[in-house]
């Protein structure tokens, strides 16, 4: 499974003010696992999926999940 | 549970049944195939497969009495279609009218004929052209038999050339056969026309043209007679002996029965509109534009009532028999991947409204099928939860503390009635309750209230562990006012009371309000408006009666809606579909806004919201009786009818058990504001304010989010149940302006992922 991310605009982790990588991230949906390049801290580990993301790519994903 | 798929009486389907025509035709031509190809002017196509179904084309397009035109629909609007016509502008425009030449290896196999006349020809044809070594016998000096007095000789021998131009058979004229025993075949088809030498052959009913000799068959007129149309029938039997002689000659058997076409179709007349005749303008034959006219007539006749009535199988194009095969497939799916539960979302998508039994000449009931099939899915927790999670936590919130309630006027003993609204009443706006049950306490003052939900939306879920909780409880509930009879203004909740709790007697409120005379407060001053019956109204024709009335009383006019009445159509809210298929959902929705450009009047607090949202203009009944809103009010938005629910509860405790407070909803800790185009969203999306609330909370708190240095906004999320939410907030001197929300459902493994 594929989640490709590009988030151009630059977020910052409020905890450690750190700028947030595109870095592996496990995800699970119905007992599926996968993992997608998602924006996090690189220190603490805290995510970032924009609503762009979950409405369209993540949104499609699920669907073909619940279809599967 | 039984897992096996439930089918229930999808067999019985009639989709496949064969036209009437075709049933009718001796050759049981398949007229729905030819027209169509006729229809759009593809004569080469039809003409092969009127040549493959009839052997002679230019004798049958000739001779035919077309006992198709007795049974055609169109026979009783205006004119039957004219087939033989038809079947001529094939012959005539067909680009190609020769036939086959099949090339395969002869058989070792001799099969005698005795008698060519149209039966012994039509066998002779179709066993040569399987390459089997056929000889036929002819008393007299000609080819024909009884053709010579039906039709001119230059149209049946060129046919016949025609036909056998790539076949190879031994014809024997002016050949006597006088005993069949001393002819050398493997088999022998005795066709001797009406009169003929039967050879003392006795028929044997056992098996298709069978005689009780051994590897002798009879058929044609010999048999039928010299009757009108017996030459068509003599016909299609030399076609047709063919089957039984070919498996006579492979495992020697002659007791397979003979086919015979027959229809269990059935076509309301009402829907045949009228379409005039075309004739040839030449007064013989038509032209290729006649011709297509002519086949734009036919019907095509097909059992198809579902497919245009059933909002569901009209949307996806599927008939019972092809939906059974896939959520057999979906229930019971195969080892190879992606194979299966292709019909998960499908199962899903039923609004459960009951129409397709309702039109089904068979009363097949898909729904039915469907929702047995989807507790099968959900027990086998093969059913994503998302499709029904935020309904069952709905119902979850509407039967707590929070906006439950079940309760008898202080000081009564005994209640003859208790109001049951439903969830969705009080919802929508806590007025229509109030109003109705300070109207039925100036009827009946023991009458109890009950704050609750039916349990549709566990049903529709397919969870019947949970629905049977929540039946249970109502049950309890029930027996604690001491068996009131439920006063439903809801049609749905009455429908599931009497399905799976039939021992608790019901009325609906607007019945009551109509016997005991309550005029309506609004004026319709003339207004025409329609009335939208809830689809589970479709058994209750006197309540459909009565709000009729109701609406006339008030002053409107009335004009009906094409789905009406014991045709009532669902307004997409059945099923709770609208997570599991949104743009399905939406579909419905339009279907049934854009039947004329009326206000509606709907008995169904969701009937009336759900369009309201798509901007028609709807009232509920219960603004005619009370006065209280116009058609254009904006329906609450999904935390609103939490809200009110709330409200409700608060209003009905202070105004009718004074002194009861009910608990104070719990207060979040931040000051969140949600701009009103933003709330609209949420609600859209199906999400609700204090779960949002509680994200902001929790980033606030914790620490955990995002800083969005262009905006200066924050971004966090949180999973609450399955679903993860996020916010994007702004933070303000004194709280938080919501900028977005939204949430998915894939969970982040954030454990795991932290060990990168």
């Amino acid at each position: 499974m594929r989640l490709s991310v590009t988030e151009n605009k630059v977020v910052i982790c409020f905890q450690c003010q750190k700028e947030l990588q595109p870095i592996k991230t496990y995800l699970s949906y119905l007992g599926h696992s996968f993992y997608a390049e998602i924006p996090k801290c690189p220190d603490c580990g805290e995510v970032y999926i924009s609503e762009e993301l979950v409405k369209s790519r993540i949104a499609e994903v699920e669907m073909q999940l619940e279809d599967k | 549970m039984n897992l096996e798929t439930k089918t229930g009486n999808i067999q019985d389907c009639l989709q496949n049944q064969a036209a009437f025509c075709t049933a009718a035709c001796p050759f049981g031509l398949d007229v729905r195939d030819f027209i169509e190809k006729m229809q759009r002017g593809a004569f080469n196509a039809a003409y092969r497969l009127y040549l493959n179904t009839v052997g002679f084309p230019g004798i049958v397009s000739a001779l035919c009495d077309q006992p198709c035109q007795g049974v055609c629909p169109r026979r009783v609007t205006d004119e039957a279609i004219s087939l033989r016509r038809l079947e001529a502008a094939a012959l005539n425009y067909a680009r190609n009218t020769e036939p086959n030449n099949y090339n395969l290896p002869p058989k070792n196999k001799k099969v005698a004929i005795v008698g060519a006349g149209l039966s012994g020809l039509a066998c002779a044809l179709r066993l040569a052209s399987r390459k089997y070594d056929v000889t036929v016998f002819e008393h007299s000096n000609r080819i024909g038999g009884h053709l010579w007095e039906k039709l001119p000789p230059e149209v049946f021998l060129p046919e016949f050339e025609r036909q056998f131009m790539h076949e190879t058979t031994t014809l024997r004229l002016e050949t006597e056969v006088t005993s069949l025993a001393d002819l050398p075949f493997d088999a022998i088809y005795v066709a001797t026309g009406a009169g003929g030498n039967d050879f003392g052959l006795v028929s044997d009913p056992n098996g298709a043209f069978a005689s009780t000799t051994p590897g002798v068959f009879i058929g044609g007129s010999l048999t039928v007679g010299n009757t009108s149309g017996s030459n068509m029938q003599a016909l299609a039997d030399g076609l047709n002996v063919v089957a039984a002689i070919e498996r006579y000659l492979k495992v020697g058997s002659m007791n397979q029965p003979r086919e015979t076409l027959s229809t269990k179709l059935t076509l309301d007349p009402a829907r045949v509109e009228r379409s005039e005749p075309v004739y040839p303008a030449d007064g013989l034959a038509y032209t290729r534009d006649e011709a297509i006219l002519e086949a734009k007539r036919c019907l095509r006749c097909s059992c198809d009532a579902c497919v245009r009535f059933c909002d569901l199988m009209h949307y996806f194009k599927k008939y019972p028999k092809r939906i059974a095969e896939e959520v057999e497939l979906t229930i019971h799916p195969g080892t190879l991947d992606g194979n299966g539960t292709i019909a998960t979302r499908f199962i899903s998508t039923c609004n459960q409204c009951g129409l397709c039994k309702e039109i089904c000449p068979m009363d097949i009931d898909t729904g039915e099928f469907l929702l047995q099939n989807h507790r099968i899915m959900r027990e086998k927790g093969a059913m994503p939860w998302a499709f029904h999670d935020f309904w069952l936590r709905d119902m979850e919130f509407t039967n707590g503390s929070a906006a439950q309630l079940a309760r008898k006027p202080a000081g009564t003993v005994q209640s003859k009635y208790a109001f049951f609204p439903g969830c969705q009443l009080g919802a929508s706006a806590p007025q229509y309750v109030t109003e109705s049950y300070r109207w039925l306490l100036g009827q009946s003052p023991d009458t109890a209230l009950m704050l609750q939900c039916c349990g549709a939306p566990a049903e529709w879920a397919g969870d019947e562990k949970i629905h049977a909780e929540v039946l249970a409880q109502l049950r309890e509930n029930w027996l604690e006012l001491g068996q009131p009879t439920l006063v439903f203004a809801c049609p749905t909740c009455k429908q599931k009371f009497g399905r799976y709790l039939p021992e608790i007697p019901g009325v609906f409120l607007y019945d009551l309000m109509f016997a005991a005379g309550l005029a309506p407060a609004i004026a319709g001053d003339g207004e025409t408006v329609s009335v939208f019956d809830p689809c589970a109204s479709r058994d209750e024709p006197e309540l459909q009666q009565n709000i009729r009335q109701m609406v006339d009383l008030a002053g409107f006019n009335r004009q009906p809606l094409p789905l009406e009445g014991k045709q009532a159509a669902c307004c997409s809210w059945g099923g709770q579909v609208s997570t599991t298929n949104p743009r399905y959902a939406r579909e419905v929705v339009s279907a049934r806004i854009t039947q004329n450009d009326l206000s509606y009047v709907a008995y169904c607090a969701n009937c009336r919201d759900i369009f309201a949202v798509s901007q028609k203009p709807v009232y509920h009944i219960l603004d005619l009786m009370f006065g209280l809103h116009g058609p254009n009010r904006v329906p609450p938005t999904l935390t609103e009818r939490r809200n009110n629910r709330i409200r409700l509860k608060a209003q009905l405790l202070s105004e009718f058990w004074e002194g009861e407070s009910p608990m104070e909803p719990e207060k979040s800790p931040i000051k969140l504001t949600i701009p009103p185009e933003v709330r609209q969203k949420l609600s859209d999306d199906t999400l609700l304010e204090p779960e949002i609330a509680r994200v902001v909370e929790h980033c606030e708190r914790s620490g955990r989010k995002i800083q969005h240095p262009e905006s200066g906004n924050f971004s966090g999320h949180l999973q609450i149940g399955n679903l993860t939410y996020w916010a994007e907030y702004h933070p303000t001197e004194d709280g938080f302006v919501l900028v977005r929300a939204y949430s998915h459902r894939m969970s982040i493994d954030e454990a795991v992922s932290d060990r990168k």
